[in-house]
């Protein structure tokens, strides 16, 4: 007898096709892509588009945000050396803390990246091409900036671990020239990923030069936090602070002033501009554009720097200031990851 | 290459094409149409927009790639050297015709895995890592590895209302010169000076 070609419900049977499983619509359900239906449906159109390659909640969700950790910790680690080594040179704990800033450029911006990359054993390629490409120029000045700021720290730090024999000391001329060489590479460290978005032509809320000054202050302002909390956590005590405090509130004053003028440049900008301000101010990447980076990165530690500096709070005062601290590095993840997130591209037509 | 707006039909007929010449996986399109919505009802239109890699005579993805995976060959295509690629995005992110996919691994149509579901999606797979790799960036290729044989790109064979010319913009006397000459040729993105290779015919 002939197989039924008509199911029991009087539709017609389907014949299962070799190696198709039966139950297609949950086979879709499991394929479906990471991108938000949406986003996914506006890549197919003549509209702005997302950047989906960097930050968190990108194609591969959790692993692109590594990117995000590189730019951030290569920042504040940077900017941590620098402080340390110029500004807060004299203090004690100065050689610790600008260790820490090291420790962080050279393993968690490394770590992070590796994690970032599609074909992390080939890492190396990624210094071949510093004539055309911000990238290349940032990760040779990382590497610069571990191999000269290792140098110039040798002398302090070998005895830590009984070593001696170090041919130099921290007050040799040759001291000096690793020292202004690892600062120079720190610097470039610290625009570079503003560089790397500026270049990015098609996205109008990168293609600004506010972008690598911006990254430059929230880096320094990064390093003024970690030294600052360094320097606490070593002397159990901000009363040594003293002039960070004072340079870490002029330089919040020029962050508002750099994301004010971001956003005008946003506002005067064309409609890809004007619709990446929107993201970034009323859709969800508001949460951490406003509450984090502006609230709570930026107008809470710019009101507990000002109290701090009129002394009334005694004793207090040194919590404020590492929960400022804290604060202010929350806000600089949080204002890079906004302008990752907030990056669209303008429609091909 | 020249598109002529005034033919394409949005017919999908490219995309599929560069499917089944690349098998390439799912949500990477080398051959995409867009929609291009204009006006407001009753006086509103929907033009499709065929996509691909524009071979810029001046690519970004080529400036700004660290590792030189990205080059253009002396006949002008813009092709990634996948054992150079280390996955960065850079390319990606910058291409302002969003013409680069980034391919962590393959993935099977129906169930989304890494294992092919049946023996075309075992091809599918043999095929597509014989083409390219994982966890690098892929884009059009003008299907280098026809023109190189004298055959025309799969989505330039494959569009049935020959919307698509192909032919070397260099030769005053190609079809394409031509085509672009007298029905006034244009390219996307013109202003970002990045020279683009593939022409649009207006719709009208």
């Amino acid at each position: 007898m002939a197989e039924a070609t008509v199911s029991e419900d009087g539709n017609p049977k389907k014949t299962p096709i070799s190696g198709i499983p039966e139950n297609i619509k949950e086979a879709e359900a499991k394929s479906r892509s990471t991108i938000k239906g949406a986003e996914a449906q506006k890549e197919m159109m003549c509209a702005p588009r997302a950047q989906l390659e960097w930050g968190f909640g990108g194609r591969r969700k959790v692993r692109d945000g590594a990117l995000l950790i590189a730019l951030f910790i290569g920042g504040i680690g940077a900017g941590q050396f620098v402080v340390s080594t110029l500004i807060f040179k004299d203090f004690p704990f100065s050689a610790q803390s600008a260790v820490i800033g090291m420790i962080l450029v050279a393993v968690g911006k490394s770590a992070a990246h590796l994690v970032y990359l599609g074909r992390p054993a080939r890492f190396f390629r990624l210094f071949m091409r510093p004539r055309s490409s911000w990238i290349s120029r940032g990760l040779i000045a990382m590497i610069i900036l571990i191999v000269s700021g290792a140098a110039y720290l040798a002398p302090s730090v070998a005895p830590w671990f009984g070593i001696t024999g170090i041919p130099w000391n921290t007050t040799d001329a040759i001291s000096n020239v690793f020292l202004w060489t690892a600062i120079a590479a720190a610097f470039i460290v610290m625009v570079y990923d503003g560089f790397v978005m500026n270049s990015c032509k098609s996205i109008s809320s990168w293609h600004t030069m506010l972008l690598p000054v911006m990254f430059l202050t929230y880096a320094i302002a990064g390093g003024v936090a970690m030294t600052s909390l360094t320097m606490i956590v070593a002397t159990g005590t901000g009363n040594t602070l003293g002039d960070l405090v004072t340079i870490d509130g002029f330089l919040l004053g020029a962050m508002v002033a750099l994301v004010i003028l971001y956003l005008m440049n946003l506002y005067t900008s064309d409609l890809t501009g004007k619709e990446s301000l929107h993201r970034l101010l009323m859709s969800r990447t508001a949460i951490f554009f406003i509450g984090l980076a502006l609230i709570a990165g930026l107008a809470v530690p710019l009101a507990l720097t000002l109290v701090h500096q009129t002394g009334t709070l005694g004793t207090i005062a040194t919590a404020l200031l590492a929960i400022s601290a804290m604060l202010e590095l929350a806000g600089d993840l949080s204002v890079r990851h906004s302008i990752l997130k907030a990056g669209l591209h303008s429609p091909v037509i | 290459m020249v598109i002529d707006l005034k033919r394409c039909t949005g017919c999908f007929g490219c995309v599929v094409a560069c499917k089944a010449e690349h098998h390439t996986p799912p949500k990477v399109f080398w051959a995409k149409v867009l929609r291009n919505e204009s006006g407001k009802y009753p006086n509103s239109t929907r033009q499709p927009i065929p996509v691909i890699c524009m071979h810029c005579k001046e690519p970004e993805c080529e400036k700004v790639c660290p590792t030189g995976a990205t080059v253009k060959r002396e006949d002008g295509i813009v092709v990634v050297d996948h054992e150079k690629c280390v996955g960065c995005r850079y390319c990606v992110v910058a291409c302002p015709y969003g013409a680069r996919y980034f391919v962590d691994k393959w993935k099977d149509y129906f169930t989304g895995k890494d294992e092919p579901s049946s023996k075309y999606a075992e091809y599918s797979k043999k095929k597509w890592l014989e083409e390219s790799d994982r966890g690098v960036v892929t884009k059009c290729t003008f299907c280098v590895e026809r023109v190189e044989k004298g055959l025309l790109p799969a989505c330039v064979l494959a569009c049935p209302a020959e919307a698509r010319t192909f032919g070397d913009l260099d030769d005053p006397d190609s079809e394409v010169s031509k085509l672009i000459k007298k029905k006034h040729g244009f390219r996307l993105k013109e202003e970002l000076g990045t020279d683009p290779c593939v022409y649009y015919l207006p719709a009208r």
